[in-house]
């Protein structure tokens, strides 16, 4: 299945060097050359943004800043002072390029917000360059640039030609680094930033890094399809660049088209490109911002998967309806304009994909089925032994200290977990045990005291570092990554764990975890299909999927009934069977003294008692604090 | 002495802003909604209030009579909307701004694109200023001011002292457990909608009594406006007023230090800064 992206770009590229050629020997009107370049120009740009806002969520409004440094630098370096115009071409590219790392750097490193404050900080950008470009003498000074005509290779004749050509090629790259990330860890990395960035970053994702290199990439392909357009254009103006066309139109475009998949950018292109052609041709110039915007606003509201996703439930009978429309309204001369038919048969074939219904698609990519090869999960047949804490300190945590504000949620809390223990963490609601994993994996950082894992210092690490390290941990209330299927959950955390595989390789590895938890069964449901029990399972799976040597499972058997709960035990003393070290935060209870090697009980902050489960229980200070008047339920 | 006229000035003009930014702000930090269509109601109230004092030759200040509860009820339909189809805090974006790019074509469609502004013998108030000293102010900027701040002190009293105001808040902090606790979110969401367009028919009923018209205004405003609404903290009513004197205040002062080019940067610098330092705001709340 594979091999039909590869098909579709090698097609593409084909038509590209052909396509001069051609309207050569059959002298077909210059006009659909000019009409194709254009798709290309809004294909390359599209898909650029989508590589960004589609795939991580980050939505963008700044495309018109990345494609106006574009073409400032093209007008500036070529128009201006004569060097070549591929040499322009590539200094566009990187500078937009570095315009998207100097943004990423300022909104991807807040805590909060980051969305919503990146998406304004874009909004912004078009506009402060807008005015540095009118005001700069040296770039434009509100005079506009003209562009001479560049010199085109030998073998394409005329300008247009030129044009179609270096446009295909730049759409070309922007639809294979698009395809090639969908199908690469750093597509998926974006996939899971877009559905939970913090479960991304503690599951061992770079979530930085990720962000930058999309961010990057989206700059330096705007870029240069803005460099090709100013060399088309042959005239560049501030208005003409920084307005609101290009933002809205690869915002409209992605939508429609589908932002979960490479091509659908380049669907919505070929749709939104026509659409504006005919009304254009037809006298609605004034309508046509008015139409992109009712389409964006419904697409967002009734149908947010976009065309792609409809295509991809019927694609033979989509392809064959769009055919049949097209060739049907062209030779029998129903149409005079092949552009009008093309327009009609892409508007019936939208409201076949939109219909509901047909064969469902997971939304990223086909899973690979097949035997497991590689044997990643250490699924211990091998017994290991019930030692009580007799291995070497995995995890120290001294004197931890974590404020809120003025709120003391930890007062100097001690806990050391070693090898091959399971330490149950008690307590009442609101002493602490939530916040002290999070500052061991690294959520926050504690407002004093040292953490460290095998005697390497924890404290001020990224989440995904101390992944990386070997903690590993699971939320009270489950937060799978809701667009990915069950399988590709725990495939993420092997494809960003420490032991990483590639993603056919992960899909494969990772029904070895889900059978451990026993969900093998709904490898191919969506999180969204599957119970609370289920959804705590596979919680667990992906935890353990990225090969941790300390687990922290927190709350992982809150609102399970007793079977599911007698069930989940099993499943933790078979993680426990694998060599992983666990710490088990738990009110039930029975739960903690069935598993628990040892417990430590915390209390406002500060650890209350220490020491052997049925020792603790008894502690009086335990049973006032804690059990109170429940206090015979420690004898269960 | 110029100095303290433009830092004045500039600080009158920014209360405008904080105006505009009032309705996005409680939007923002109670319903969980950016809504970019606010603009496209202060751009279209703008020109209601051009088209109707025009057309009856009453003073601009009297088609509020017809704009706020025009615009409570638009505010209040889009907020229907974005529940009926429960919109997201980052999909409100993309939707609204689809919102305001069918508004702004609408206006340029029906009043073009060309510059308005409003005969001065219908508006008495544009060439008119008071002295202060040696000061002196333009009225309609003090008219803005004078409404920004009434509207500002209108809404901290509603939010503090009222049931609807300490539900919203309860609100705003958890979803879940204030509907829990019986609080109809719906309704309140709906009349702070409406509320919020109120307001913004207000602030476009001041463009054109200080100046003049066009349909790209939305692009101008959303910088400087967002940038007040973060600085003052979301849904903190009255940190938006403080944000918006203060970034008024610095940028005039700069066009005047500098050029008025440069006051753009130096205020986008800043409130960079102030994101990467103080992301919740220069004005915390107490618990906030």
């Amino acid at each position: 299945m594979r091999h039909k992206g590869w098909l579709a770009l090698v097609g593409i590229a084909v038509a590209l060097v052909t396509l001069p050629a051609i309207r050569h020997a059959t002298d077909f009107p210059m006009f659909y050359l000019i009409f194709l370049s254009g798709i290309l120009f809004w294909t390359a740009q599209s898909t650029s943004w989508n590589i960004l806002s589609g795939y991580s969520g980050y939505f963008s409004f700044g495309q018109g800043a990345f494609f106006g440094v574009g073409v400032y630098t093209m007008a500036v370096l070529f128009g201006r002072q004569g060097m070549s115009w591929w040499v322009a071409a590539l200094a566009a590219g990187i500078a937009s390029m570095l315009l998207g790392l100097a943004i990423g750097t300022i909104a991807f490193r807040l805590r909060s917000l980051r969305g919503e404050i990146f998406a304004l900080l874009t909004l912004a950008v078009p506009f402060i360059l807008a005015s540095v470009a009118r005001l700069s003498k040296a770039i434009d000074g509100g005079q506009g640039i003209v562009i001479p005509v560049p010199e085109a290779p030998s073998f394409l004749s005329q300008f247009q030609e030129f044009v179609f050509f270096v446009g295909g090629v730049v759409a070309l790259l922007a639809l294979t680094v698009a395809y090639v990330m969908q199908h690469t860890r750093y597509g998926w990395a974006l996939f899971t930033i877009r559905d939970d960035e913090d479960v991304a970053e503690g599951l061992g994702v770079p979530t930085f890094f990720h962000k930058m290199i999309a961010i990057g990439v989206t700059g330096l392909i705007a870029g240069i399809s803005g460099a090709v357009a100013a060399l088309q254009l042959g005239f560049v103006s501030v208005e003409g660049t920084f307005n609101l066309d290009v933002p809205l139109f690869v915002i409209v475009m992605s939508v429609l088209g589908g932002r979960g998949h490479w091509a659908g950018p380049m669907v919505g292109a070929i749709y939104v490109y026509t659409l504006q052609n005919r009304l254009a041709s037809g006298g609605f110039e004034g309508w046509s911002l008015i139409v992109l915007g009712v389409i964006l606003v419904l697409v967002m509201l009734l149908a947010p998967q976009g065309l792609m996703a409809g295509f991809r439930r019927r694609p033979w009978l989509s392809a064959g309806v769009f055919v049949v429309v097209f060739l049907g309204l062209w030779l029998l001369g129903v149409t005079t304009d092949p552009v009008t038919s093309l327009a009609a048969a892409l508007g019936v074939t939208a409201v076949i994909a939109f219909i509901p219904g047909g064969r469902r698609r997971p939304e990223l990519g086909e899973p690979e089925t097949g035997p497991p090869q590689e044997h990643h999960a250490p699924v211990g047949d091998e017994p290991v032994a019930e030692s009580v804490g007799s291995g070497r300190p995995l995890l120290v945590a001294q004197d931890v200290v974590k404020t809120f504000g003025g709120v003391r949620a930890l007062r100097g809390v001690s806990m050391t977990v070693h090898e091959g223990e399971l330490v149950g963490l008690v307590g009442p609601n609101g002493s602490g045990k939530t916040t002290l994993v999070n500052l061991i994996s690294g959520v926050f950082p504690p407002t004093a005291g040292t953490i460290s894992l095998d005697g390497a210092d924890i404290v001020g690490s990224r989440p995904h570092r101390i992944a990386h390290l070997g903690i590993a941990r699971t939320y009270q209330i489950p937060r799978p990554f809701t667009s990915l299927t069950v399988r590709d959950n725990v495939a993420m955390a092997i494809m960003f764990g420490r032991d990483p595989l590639g993603l056919d390789a992960s899909r494969r590895a990772a029904v070895e975890y889900l059978d451990l938890v026993g969900l093998g069964g709904r490898a191919d449901a969506l999180p969204g299909e599957i119970n609370l029990h289920q959804r705590q399972l596979l919680e667990m799976a992906r935890a353990i999927a990225t090969r941790p040597s300390l687990l922290l499972l927190d709350e992982a058997l809150a609102g399970l009934n007793p079977v599911e709960i007698d069930n989940a035990v099993d499943v933790v003393r078979r993680i426990r069977g694998s060599g992983v070290s666990i710490v088990l935060v738990e009110h039930l209870l029975r739960v903690v003294n069935q598993l628990a090697t040892r417990i430590v009980v915390l209390d406002q902050g500060m650890e209350l008692a220490e020491g052997e489960p049925a020792v603790v229980m008894r502690d009086p200070a335990v049973v006032k604090a804690y059990l109170g008047r429940q206090a015979d339920a420690a004898g269960e | 002495m110029i100095e303290l006229q433009a830092a004045v000035s500039g600080a009158l003009n920014g209360s405008l802003f904080a105006l505009m930014a009032l309705g996005l702000s409680l939007a923002w930090g109670f319903l969980k909604v950016i809504n970019l269509a606010h603009f496209a109601l202060i751009l279209l109230s703008g020109y209601l209030t051009f088209e109707l004092a025009t057309a009856t030759g009453l003073g601009p200040i009297a088609t509020i009579v017809v704009t706020a509860p025009l615009m409570f009820v638009v505010g209040a339909v889009i907020q229907l909307g974005y529940e009926r189809f429960d919109v997201s805090e980052l999909n409100s974006l993309l939707i609204s701004y689809g919102l305001l790019i069918i508004t702004v074509q609408v206006v340029t469609n029906i009043w073009t694109a060309d510059f308005l502004r409003l005969p001065p013998e219908i508006n008495p108030f544009s060439a008119e200023a008071v002295g202060v000293g040696s000061l002196r102010f333009p009225v309609p900027t003090l008219l803005a001011a004078g409404f920004a701040v009434v509207l500002v002190v209108a809404a901290s009293l509603v939010l503090g002292r009222t049931y609807a105001g300490k539900a919203l808040q309860a609100f705003g902090q958890d979803r879940e457990i204030a509907s829990a606790f019986g609080i109809d979110h719906r309704l309140l969401g709906v009349l702070l909608a409406g509320a919020a367009g109120a307001s913004a028919a207000i602030a476009g009923m001041l463009f054109p009594i200080g100046g003049t018209l066009t349909p790209d205004l939305p692009f101008e405003w959303i910088g400087q406006v967002f940038a007040i609404v973060i600085l003052g903290g979301i849904g903190n009513v009255t940190g938006t007023l403080y944000a918006g004197l203060l970034v008024g205040a610095i940028s005039g002062l700069v066009a005047v230090v500098w050029t008025p080019s440069t006051s753009p940067f130096v205020v986008f610098s800043l409130v960079v800064i102030a994101l990467v330092f103080r992301p919740k705001g220069l004005f915390p709340q107490k618990g906030g």
